[in-house]
């Protein structure tokens, strides 16, 4: 006897507000090379620079759209403005931060995150960085977390980011990169020297304001020998009617011996295309974890590599991805496995309601030269309803004998027995299935910081709410 | 002789894995039409062996309630480009045996389509390839009915500079309530110089079904090698074993003595020990 | 003392085949009943259909607990009402806890907030009369338990839940001794501190050697063949249930 309930639209007003744009100043109209002269000189590049930016403009032009995966029709790239400045310039302190802004990520919860034990805050406004406040601790340890933008600038940093920018995730890589390449605005540095290991996770949060604008934020992360970082990224971004595109690209540098924890919660508003580029390159003994959930946007392609590049290095891989109405969620990962005795991991979950299409790609190349290596790969997708859809494309690519390679997935429904047992303790139908999608994702939820598990069990309360009968 | 682009993989992935899609310069001929009357039994053994079969293709409809066994044995030194499209009504069964022995290129494209309800589609696969053998094999079940049953199994055992590419699909479609559907690929490599790519694809459309899809690449478990040596088998032996068994599973399902005998001689085996 | 429960003519039928023909039961508040019959009787369909499954369809009788008709209710409105049903096999849920789950279900009863605190003492008391080790609270829920474990585990839960109406489908089977002492505790432990009203649904009873039973009822074929008091169920555990087939129709 299950009621059936209107499919009620996801109450996003937690996350849709947005204040008057009278605060930022526009770049007029698509990208041609004299925008990308005007967007370096704003930002008073480096030489280098200037030309990297022009030159990856050359490829953006050459390079044809990527035609596999979900569909980007609704992207009109070259109206989108490239470049949003707000009135204010950055800030050490959050006092001084203006106060609408301020009242953005006040609502968004940055302010407590601060009060509680983490290190430092980086929150994107509209392609810059605003308000940046690096705790004592982590300053005395050595660790830099700072804009990317003013560490290129610093004599300390210029020719580390100089030579790690874009090495790993180069223009040429795909017409995204290439548009990331010679746009990019804003995004984070972090470096870690030898040894020092960083108990608190250090956060950052950006936000798309402007109607239109392309967030095109780039972060470059470089783990000195035996260092270890956990490092958080969280989004969220208001309802528009225009595309909103995310072009952006993280550079993880892991060095021998050194560990790193990168989680994100991706909450963009449905109209947002979200086409990231993430990488990691792993050295001897090093380690990379990815902690992955998916659940806003409207299109999304989001594939994190992991290279394994030196003896014993390993990749972990965890996510969920959570395709609800209207939403076409693209995702998985990539691990390469280029040295002995490397090793990865990966459990991915995905949920797909209310007309929602998930579509999970991975790949798991192991090359001639991994001799020893191991990997295990494990999906599995939950169907809401008859209207959804869920595809898992997984590639095993194995070019040498001696390895062993893993794979599993599985696809089903809500089992009727385990709804039954909830309901039968007084849960509603309703509460029941909330409460198994919650368990489903727990792989996620339970390597998050607290506060983030929370959210995401928010989110997957409000995904939840309102189930097609 | 055109150019034929197939084996194309139903979602296509990163195309720099090149495993999307085949193409191949081939003269098309056929197919041949096998329909398999309502409730009827048949057995159909094909030994695909010489030269100069390039290309073969075969259409089988199998009516509902009828019981059908195919076995296609590919023993094989020059290409050949095989496609088998098969459509199954309500209540019918097919069991697919194929044997891959050798073959400079193999192309080969499996088609089903389990229309009717309780349709069942059970694939037994086996591969040996050595020296420069090469294969492509791109097997698509699309379950349409309710309660339709697919269920494929490959055992691949690859030496020397052999190369394989395995794309199996499991299609839940809209409608297809209740369905199951199993895929699993046991693959054992013997040289530093293979290369197998392995595509176990699972698409949803239906809420109610079960889907799973396994696969094992590489070397040979060591508990499992423990245990035999533990039994006194040095590792030659272990492998030769292990190695049969994985091709064992299909090659069992044949049914028919004499095609057995024909494919443990090229094999290499002798009689079989009981 | 009133019937709490009482089913008139209940038939039940699953996947087009009838399993309970024509089935009367009433069992008076705060009384112990119990439910015998040989396998594939239909002890477990009744016990699942009282509490609401959608496995089972109710072709025709009523379901009348509390003096009000709850045929036609979802499972957890009957649970809001008081019902429990002790599962037989109990399916594993992961990703929550046990303590989460019980803290969460405690809630839907009440409709009052839980504080953990106090959540956490009322569990940890309830483990101690079980002996239960207290790390199966923040296990998930049945995932990986033993047979006595999850049977444990549903006993934890009448007792954390308190319903006025239990059901215990074969509570005891596949258990050894001490298990089946841990349960009986548990049972017992219930029955002073609710003063509930017990179904109990078992085949080869050891448990209701620690029980005072006030009425048995004897299920054969789908139908209620025999019923009688404590002596009853006394009787069939010595001798079987051969004399009672044929005596339902």
């Amino acid at each position: 006897m299950k009621e059936k309930t209107q499919v009620t639209d996801i109450d996003r007003s937690l996350y849709d507000f947005r204040y008057e744009e009278d605060e930022s100043d526009f770049l007029e109209g698509g990208i041609t090379p004299s925008i990308i002269e005007e967007i370096s000189k704003e930002k008073n590049d480096p030489e280098w620079m200037r030309e990297f930016r022009l030159n990856s403009l050359e490829i953006y032009n050459k390079t044809p759209m990527v035609n596999w995966g979900a569909s980007i029709d609704g992207l009109d790239v070259d109206n989108i403005v490239t470049y949003i400045r707000p009135k204010t310039r950055m800030n050490k302190d959050w006092d001084s931060v203006p106060d609408n802004i301020k009242e953005t990520f006040e609502r968004l919860g940055i302010p407590q995150a601060e009060r509680e034990s983490l290190a430092g805050v980086g929150a994107q406004y509209d392609s810059e960085l605003v308000y940046h406040n690096v705790r004592e601790e982590v300053a005395k340890s050595g660790v830099v977390y700072t804009d990317l933008e003013s560490a290129m600038h610093d004599p300390k940093y210029a020719e580390l980011i100089r030579s790690h920018f874009m090495k790993l995730v180069p223009p040429t890589d795909h017409k995204f990169a290439a548009l990331h390449g010679a746009v990019w605005s804003g995004g984070s540095f972090v470096y870690v020297p030898e040894g020092v290991k960083l108990d608190i996770p250090l956060q950052s949060y950006f936000r798309l304001n402007a109607k239109g604008a392309g967030q095109f934020e780039h972060t470059l992360i470089i783990l000195e020998k035996n260092s270890y970082l956990h490092f958080i990224e969280g989004c969220s971004a208001p309802k528009y009617y225009e595309a909103g595109l995310h072009a952006g690209c993280v550079e993880l540098y892991v060095a021998e011996g050194a560990s790193l924890r990168y989680s994100t919660i991706e909450n963009w508003s449905k109209n947002m295309y979200n086409l990231n580029t993430k990488r990691a390159i792993v050295e001897e003994g090093g380690k990379i974890e990815w902690v992955s959930g998916s659940f806003g946007s409207h299109v999304s392609y989001l594939y994190p590599m992991s290279i394994l590049n030196g003896r014993g290095a390993s990749a972990e891989f965890t996510g969920i991805t959570f395709a609800g109405e209207g939403q076409d969620l693209d995702t998985g990962a990539k691990i390469v496995h280029n040295a002995p005795d490397t090793s990865s991991y990966m459990n991915t979950k995905s949920i797909s309601k209310s007309g929602g299409k998930s579509t999970f790609r991975s790949a798991v190349v192991v090359n001639k030269n991994a001799v020893g290596s191991k990997s295990s790969v494990n999906c599995e997708s939950l169907m809401l309803d008859r209207i959804s859809r869920s595809d898992t494309v997984p590639v095993i690519d194995v070019k040498t004998d001696k390895c062993d390679v893993g794979h599993e997935a599985k696809i089903g429904r809500i089992s009727d027995e385990a709804i039954f047992y909830l309901t039968s303790r007084g849960l509603s139908e309703e509460e029941a299935r909330a409460m198994i999608v919650r368990g489903f994702a727990d792989n996620v939820s339970k390597e998050l910081p607290l506060e983030y598990a929370v959210e995401m069990n928010n989110l997957i309360g409000l995904e939840m709410h309102g189930s097609v009968g | 002789m055109e150019n034929v682009k197939l084996n194309t993989l139903p979602v296509p992935t990163f195309s720099s894995l090149g495993v999307n899609f085949a193409e191949r310069e081939i003269e098309i001929s056929g197919p041949e039409h096998i329909s398999v009357g309502a409730n009827e039994q048949k057995q159909i053994i094909r030994y695909i062996d010489r030269e100069s079969d390039a290309f073969t293709a075969l259409d089988l409809n199998i009516e509902s309630g009828a019981d059908v066994k195919l076995v296609q044995v590919f023993e094989r030194t020059a290409p050949l480009v095989s496609k088998l499209d098969i459509a199954l009504g309500d209540n019918a069964k097919l069991d697919l045996v194929q044997i891959y022995i050798g073959g400079s290129d193999t192309v080969s494209e499996i088609g089903a389509k389990l229309n009717g309800r309780k349709a069942v589609f059970n694939a037994d696969i086996a591969m040996k390839l050595d020296g420069k053998d090469k294969i492509d094999l791109n097997l698509v079940s699309e379950q349409f009915g309710k309660k339709t049953v697919s269920d494929i199994k490959l055992g691949a055992v690859l030496s020397g500079e052999a190369r394989k590419i395995f794309k199996g699909t499991i299609d839940f479609k809209n409608g297809a309530v209740g369905a199951k559907g199993s895929e699993h690929e046991d693959a054992l490599l013997l040289s530093e110089d293979v290369v197998s790519k392995t595509v176990p694809v699972i698409l949803c459309a239906e809420e109610d079904v079960e889907g799973n899809h396994g696969a094992t690449v590489g070397r040979l478990d060591e508990r499992h090698v423990f245990y035999l040596r533990s039994r006194g088998l040095d590792e030659e032996k272990i492998y030769e074993l292990m190695a049969r068994s994985k091709l064992l599973q299909a090659i069992d399902k044949t049914g028919d003595e004499q095609t057995n005998s024909r494919i443990y001689k090229a094999l290499g085996w002798g009689e079989r020990d009981e | 003392m009133s019937d709490i429960l009482k089913i008139e003519n209940l038939t039940v039928a699953a996947e087009e085949t009838e399993l309970l023909h024509g089935v009367d039961l009433a069992v008076g508040e705060g009384e112990t009943h119990v439910l015998m019959g040989q396998n594939g009787a239909g002890k477990s369909t009744l016990g699942s259909t009282i509490m609401g499954s959608p496995e089972y369809k109710v072709t025709g009788g009523k379901i009348i607990f509390d003096g009000e008709d709850i045929t036609e209710e979802s499972a957890d409105k009957r649970a809001k009402r008081g019902i429990f049903l002790s599962f037989q096999n109990p399916v594993e849920i992961p990703g929550i806890t046990l303590s989460e789950f019980l803290r969460n279900a405690a809630e839907q009863q009440t409709g009052k907030r839980v504080k953990l605190w106090d959540h956490k003492k009322k569990l940890a008391a309830a483990m101690e009369v079980l002996g239960m080790d207290s790390s199966y609270a923040d296990r998930d829920l049945n995932v990986g338990f033993s047979g006595g474990e999850k049977k444990k585990a549903e006993i934890l839960q009448l007792l954390i839940l308190k319903p006025r109406f239990a059901i215990l489908d074969e509570t005891d089977s596949g258990l050894d001794v001490d298990a089946v002492k841990t349960v009986s505790k548990g049972i017992e432990e219930y029955r002073k501190s609710v003063g509930g009203t017990l179904l109990v649904i078992t085949h080869n009873a050891k448990i209701l050697e620690e029980l005072s039973v006030d009425a048995t009822h004897i299920l054969v074929n789908g139908r209620i063949a025999k019923e009688g008091d404590g002596k009853l169920a006394a009787d069939v555990l010595e001798n079987g249930f051969e004399k009672y087939v044929g005596e339902e129709n």
